[in-house]
Formats: C-alpha cells, sequence, structure tokens
C-alpha cells in the first residue's frame, strides 16, 4: 500500500475520532473508551510493526508496555521527575530493556523468540509483586496508587478532565504512528520486509539482520513505554492486573482484526475491537465466547483483516508491502 | 467484495443490537461491578447471588420508593486499572445508578475511581491498601463501604482460632503458603509476625503465584519439617484443591487451615467429604448449617432452595449491603440524594439478620456480633461452623473434630 493511501486511512481514522467531543465530550465513559482506544491503538501498532513488518514473534509488546508504565511512574513518585520528563526517561529506559530482550532473541527462530518474548511477559509480575519490585518502588502487590497526572505550564490532562487529556492522547497517538509510518516506508522499512522474506537473501545483498532487528526492538520498545507511560499518568494508578492475559489477548485480537502486516490497520483494529467488546458487554459471561466466534469468521473471511476493504487484489496477495 | 461489505453490515447489526439497551425511566437502576469473565469468574457470581437475591426481593415487595430495582452490570474482568476506571464512568457516570455493589473490586484503585461520584458504593476488597487509599482523603471517598475486615484483622482473627482450637500441637512449626497479591501477602505477614510473637518457629513461608498446581516440592519440604500447622492462603480454588489432592497422599500430622480459601463452593463441591477436618474462615459470614436465630434460618433455607447450595464467601453480605442502602433510601426518601443516603448509613449502619452493623471512621464493616468472622471446619463435605469472632467463641453445639490424617 501506498505512503499516501496509508496517510490518507490514518489522517481519516483520527480526523473522525478528533471529532468525536463535539458529540460526545460530555460523556465521561465514552472519552474514556476513546482515550484507550488511542492508547491500544499505539501498541498494537508497534507489535505489528515489530511481528507483520520485520517478522520477529515477539510476544513482550504487554511487558514493555508495563515496563514504561512502571518505571514513569517511579520516576515521578520516588524521583520527583515532572511527568513528562518521567514519560520520556519511561520510553528510553524501556528501549534499553528492549535492546537486552532483543540481543539474545536475534540468534533464536521465530517460536523460540516468542518462547523467550512472553517468558520476559511471565516474569515481570512476580518481579514487580516480589521483593526487588518493592524496593524498585512498584509497589508490589498493590500497585502504584497515586501517580501525579502530567502537568503543561501548570495545566493538568489526567482523567479528571477528559477533552482535553484526550486531545493529548490523540496528539501523542498520532506522533507515535506516524513514526511508524515513516519507517515503515523508509529504507528501514524495506530492510525489515527483507529480512522476513528472506534473511540470507537480504544478508547477501548487505543487509544487516542484527542492526535492523535491534532496531526495531529499540524503536517499538520505546514507543510502546512512552504511551504505557501515558497510560499510568492518565489512569493515576497502575498494578500488576495489567499484565493479566486479558490485557494481551485483547491486543491481539486487535492486530488481527486490523491485518496482520496491514498497518495502518492496527489502528482501525483498536477501536473495533474495544467498541465491539463494549457492545457485546450485556452478554456478560458469553461475551469472550461471541468476540472470539466474531474473530474466527472475520479472519476467515477477511485474512488481511479489516484492510482487506481497502486493498486491490495485487496488494492482497503481497501483504506488509 | 459485495460479501466483505455483507459481513460489515450484519457484524455492525449484531453488535448495535446488543448495544441498544437502555434502562427504563420509571426504575432505579443499580450497578453491579463484578467479574464475569477470566479467573475470578467464580467469586463474582457468589457476590452477585447475594445481590440478586437482595433486589428480586425488594422488587417482590413493591419496589423501593414505589420503583423497582433494575440490575445494571459490568465485568470487572480482572480488575486492570483502566476496567475498574471505566466500569464506574459506565456505571455512576454514563447509567446514573443509584447505588454500587461489588464484591473483589480492585484493592484500592476502586476508592480512587468510584470515590469521584457520590452514589454509595459498597466492596469487598478486604485490603489494607483499600483503606489506606480512603484515609488520604475520607471527605471525598465518603461513598466507599468496605464490607469485611481487613486482611490483617482476617489473619489475626485465624491466628486466634488456631490458638484456641482443643487441640495440643505436637510441637511450635508452622509452614504458610499465600499468594502473591495484596491479599496473600498481608494475611500472610500478619499470620508470620503472630506466631513469632508467640514462639512459634515459621519453618517455611512460601509465596507462590495464582496458577500454582504442582505442590511436589513444597510438599517435600513439609513432610521433612512435619509442622503442627499448614496454612494455606489462596483465594481460589483450583490451587487449593491441588494442594490437598497432592497433601493428602502422604499427609503430615497438621492441622491443614485453608483460610479465606475454604468458601469458595468449588472447593467443596470438588473435594466433598475427603475435605473433611481442613478449617477455614468467612468475613462478614452468616454462621450455618443451623443459624443462631430463625430470621437467619429462613434465609439459610431460602438460599438453599434458590440456589441448591451452601452459602458461599460474600453471598450474605453482599444481601445485606443492598438491604442496608435500600434502608436508608426508604429513611431519607430519595434514592438519588446521595448526601443524605450516605449520612444515614455512616450514622445508623443498619439492622441485619445478626443484629446491627455499623461501617467505622474508614467506613470499613469491621468484624462485629452483627457481621462476624465464622471460622469453619468442613465435616461431612460441608462448612460447619465452629467459632465466630469477636469475641472468638464456640459456635452453638457443633466442635472442631482433629483431622483424619492426625489420628
Amino acid at each position: 500500500m501506498s505512503f499516501k493511501r496509508m496517510a490518507t486511512i490514518m489522517g481519516g481514522t483520527f480526523g473522525l475520532v478528533a471529532a468525536a467531543p463535539l458529540f460526545v465530550g460530555d460523556i465521561r465513559f465514552i472519552m474514556h473508551i476513546l482515550i484507550m482506544c488511542l492508547i491500544w491503538a499505539v501498541v498494537a501498532s508497534c507489535w505489528d510493526l515489530i511481528m507483520g513488518f520485520a517478522g520477529i514473534f515477539s510476544f513482550g509488546q504487554v511487558a514493555f508496555f508495563a515496563i514504561g508504565a512502571y518505571s514513569s511512574a517511579i520516576f515521578s513518585v520516588n524521583l520527583g521527575v515532572p511527568a513528562v520528563l518521567a514519560m520520556l526517561l519511561a520510553g528510553l529506559f524501556t528501549a534499553l530493556i528492549g535492546v537486552l530482550v532483543g540481543l539474545p532473541c536475534l540468534k533464536l527462530a521465530g517460536p523460540y523468540v516468542a518462547l523467550v518474548t512472553f517468558g520476559v511477559h511471565m516474569t515481570l509480575m512476580p518481579l514487580l509483586r516480589g521483593k526487588i519490585g518493592m524496593a524498585l518502588g512498584s509497589g508490589g502487590s498493590v500497585g502504584i496508587l497515586t501517580i501525579p497526572p502530567i502537568r503543561i505550564f501548570g495545566y493538568s490532562f489526567s482523567s479528571a478532565n477528559l477533552v482535553p487529556t484526550f486531545y493529548f492522547a490523540l496528539l501523542l497517538a498520532m506522533a507515535c504512528t506516524a513514526v511508524i509510518l515513516v519507517v515503515i516506508k523508509s529504507h528501514w522499512g524495506t530492510a525489515f520486509l527483507a529480512l522476513k522474506d528472506s534473511e540470507d537473501f537480504a544478508m547477501s545483498l548487505g543487509v544487516s539482520a542484527f542492526k535492523y532487528k535491534l532496531m526495531v526492538f529499540a524503536l517499538t520498545s520505546f514507543l510502546t513505554g512512552v504511551i504505557g507511560a501515558f497510560y499510568g499518568h492518565y489512569i493515576g494508578m497502575i498494578s500488576t492486573r495489567m499484565l493479566e492475559l486479558d490485557l494481551f489477548c485483547t491486543l491481539m485480537v486487535m492486530v488481527v482484526v486490523g491485518g496482520i502486516g496491514m498497518f495502518p490497520g492496527t489502528i482501525l483494529g483498536a477501536f473495533i475491537t474495544v467498541i465491539a467488546n463494549e457492545l457485546l458487554a450485556p452478554l456478560g459471561t458469553y461475551r469472550a465466547m461471541v468476540m472470539g466466534a466474531l474473530v474466527v469468521i472475520l479472519v476467515l473471511l477477511l485474512p488481511n483483516g479489516v484492510m482487506g476493504f481497502w486493498l486491490k487484489p495485487a496488494e492482497a496477495e503481497a501483504p506488509a508491502a | 467484495m459485495m460479501r466483505k461489505f455483507a459481513l460489515l453490515a450484519v457484524t455492525i447489526l449484531f453488535l448495535a443490537a446488543f448495544g441498544g439497551t437502555a434502562s427504563a425511566a420509571d426504575t432505579i437502576p443499580v450497578g453491579v461491578p463484578l467479574a464475569m469473565t477470566g479467573a475470578y469468574t467464580g467469586s463474582g457470581q457468589d457476590y452477585f447471588k447475594g445481590i440478586k437475591m437482595a433486589i428480586d426481593e425488594i422488587n417482590e415487595a413493591g419496589g423501593l420508593l414505589g420503583k423497582q430495582l433494575e440490575i445494571i452490570r459490568y465485568d470487572s474482568k480482572e480488575f486492570a486499572p483502566e476496567v475498574v476506571m471505566q466500569g464506574a464512568d459506565y456505571l455512576c457516570g454514563q447509567k446514573k445508578v443509584a447505588s454500587v455493589h461489588a464484591g473483589w473490586a480492585g484493592w484500592g484503585q476502586d476508592v480512587r475511581a468510584y470515590g469521584k461520584y457520590d452514589a454509595p458504593f459498597f466492596a469487598d476488597d478486604g485490603s489494607q491498601a483499600a483503606v489506606d487509599v480512603f484515609r488520604e482523603d475520607p471527605k471525598k471517598y465518603y461513598n466507599i463501604y468496605q464490607l469485611t475486615d481487613v486482611g490483617v484483622e482476617q489473619a489475626k482473627s485465624m491466628f486466634r482460632l488456631l490458638m484456641t482450637l482443643p487441640y495440643k500441637y505436637p510441637n511450635n512449626k508452622v509452614v504458610i503458603i499465600n499468594t502473591d497479591d495484596s491479599w496473600g501477602v498481608e494475611v500472610g505477614d500478619t499470620l508470620e509476625k503472630s506466631f513469632k510473637e508467640k514462639g512459634w518457629k515459621v519453618a517455611k513461608r512460601e509465596t507462590v503465584p495464582y496458577g500454582t498446581n504442582e505442590w511436589g516440592a513444597i510438599l517435600t519440604q513439609i513432610r521433612r519439617i512435619k509442622p503442627a500447622i499448614i496454612h494455606v492462603e489462596i483465594p481460589s480454588a483450583q490451587e487449593v484443591i491441588t494442594f490437598f489432592r497432592q497433601f493428602i497422599k502422604r499427609p503430615t500430622k497438621s492441622i491443614l487451615s485453608y483460610g479465606w480459601g475454604i468458601t469458595p463452593r468449588e472447593v467443596l463441591q470438588n473435594l466433598g467429604k475427603d475435605a473433611d477436618g481442613i478449617v477455614g474462615e468467612m468475613p462478614s459470614g452468616l454462621p450455618g448449617p443451623k443459624a443462631p436465630n430463625p430470621a437467619a434460618q429462613a434465609w439459610i433455607d431460602k438460599y438453599v432452595k434458590l440456589y441448591k447450595h451452601q452459602i458461599p464467601a460474600g453471598s450474605w453480605i453482599t444481601y445485606t449491603a443492598v438491604k442496608a442502602w435500600a434502608n436508608a433510601v426508604k429513611n431519607v426518601g430519595d434514592a438519588y440524594n446521595f448526601k443524605a443516603v450516605n449520612k444515614y448509613l455512616k450514622d445508623n449502619g443498619y439492622k441485619g439478620l445478626l443484629g446491627q452493623i455499623k461501617w467505622d471512621k474508614d467506613n470499613v464493616l469491621r468484624a462485629q456480633p452483627g457481621a462476624p468472622i465464622v471460622h469453619y471446619q468442613v465435616q461431612g463435605g460441608e462448612l460447619i461452623a465452629i467459632y465466630t469472632d469477636p469475641p472468638i467463641k464456640p459456635y452453638g453445639n457443633y466442635k472442631f473434630i482433629v483431622p483424619r490424617w492426625i489420628k
């Protein structure tokens, strides 16, 4: 898909979302859902970049999200760092962790990368709840319940102030996804695709698998860390319950609904998944079952996710191009 | 392409069919945020049974202030921070409920989320963390009510029970196993401190994550230690069932104390009479199977007839909370005069089936005669109340029986 079409879909989506407060600005519940959609759109897009474009089966995205949220909260609560600076530091710290996780993954094949990265996810909860986490200021099993909101020039962006916070989230999501779009359409993106399609052939042409794979780990971890940090300051509290498999599965559904390797489909996927999930709420215990069935039907009929609607026949045969 | 658009249209119509529910104007909406999916579904169902029973009773009796109560449910899933907050915004902000009745609700996160509103919010966090959040700003969180005492106090009561049992311990060694969440750690820490103060040796303290079902390594150590007491504090059926199944293959002569973990229905449904001898507790419980007075007995009989099993943790106290709120509304005369309803609840409490209940300065329903901590032993495959606290005293004619693996 061309840069222009991708940018048009992104612009159209964000444009529509930007108009939402005109109609639902006074409905807290919907504004909160929209902000969460923007947050998940970034996380899912990062996941799509590393998995769909770079072909690295990383299952550590939720862990990086939590690391970003926790590190920013710890920086601001324990060290008194202003929230905006804490978010940036959290992004850098998460990128560092991403690189450390990525290093051993470079020597592993697909399913083993998934195991290592999911291992990071699984060990994070006991680590944060245990003595090491407590010493670092994670709040142990209780979590951190007093995260200050983002303040810029004395103006506060938090759950008490939803419309301005929504626009802050929108700007952040637009910036993060714009970075992803530029990367995909730059020589980096071409290198990712070359390595994904045939690593040996790409390397014979001088594409460094080491450099580009590490780069994608660092970039996606950084962006996920920043948006995770925003999540913490927005909600005002975090706990290890964000590491339960519930969120992991929901994010995976967002990527599948949007289309794997079909950026910017994940942005649409995030909105569709969250809204569908909320609309199915009256089904109670049957919600997960119905949601699962809908996803199966969608995958069978639209293997490229909702982006299948925009693809030309030739593009549908060669996704992520 | 046509097929794709047809699919999209059908999906949207399907979702819209569920999204269009609205509450009727002549009802009073009551919010019920509970886990309906995920790891905590079982406890969510137990809480809901009590809430529904109370609301059905009120509706059958003509409603509240002439209006029927309408339950608006919200799936709290696994209590991720944004889900807890979303629940508060949905129920209080969007649906304008007159009160919120929950069970486990977020262990402090819920206080922040529902404290933004004024509708009375009843939760069973049983957590000091939730109380600490309340204490930060009691005026702001004046609408938050905890239905059970905190983990620290429940653990102290468990310790009192273990020290009161008519049984001579062969040694002073105890093994404590607890989950790694705030509840498990709170109870485990308090028990460890209490045992040490009493001169006991905490021979092993193990903090385990949920989902631990392979107990071989821990049981090997326990068999070497031969403790007089093993306390397992895991509020999830699967783990305590697997622990017992593996323990009983080569049991040590230890009193097996399960704390809160004995009360989910799945535990006894699975273990049945095999579990005879295990002790455990239920905060804000209604002792049974024979209740202390005819009204309470009638309640138990009705509950058993409705749900075909004895009372699990949470059912009775959530029932009582709905009745307490309804009583406050009746006295105030307006379900949406939140300030007055909250003031009434705070000042007067409620006269329940076991007597008067009253929330303390932290809006916590501390263990009290009207809502005691009930200590059980499994006998004949059922929970039999053997002690109540406070004060710790034997209950009715029921007696503690030395477990068969010790005899």
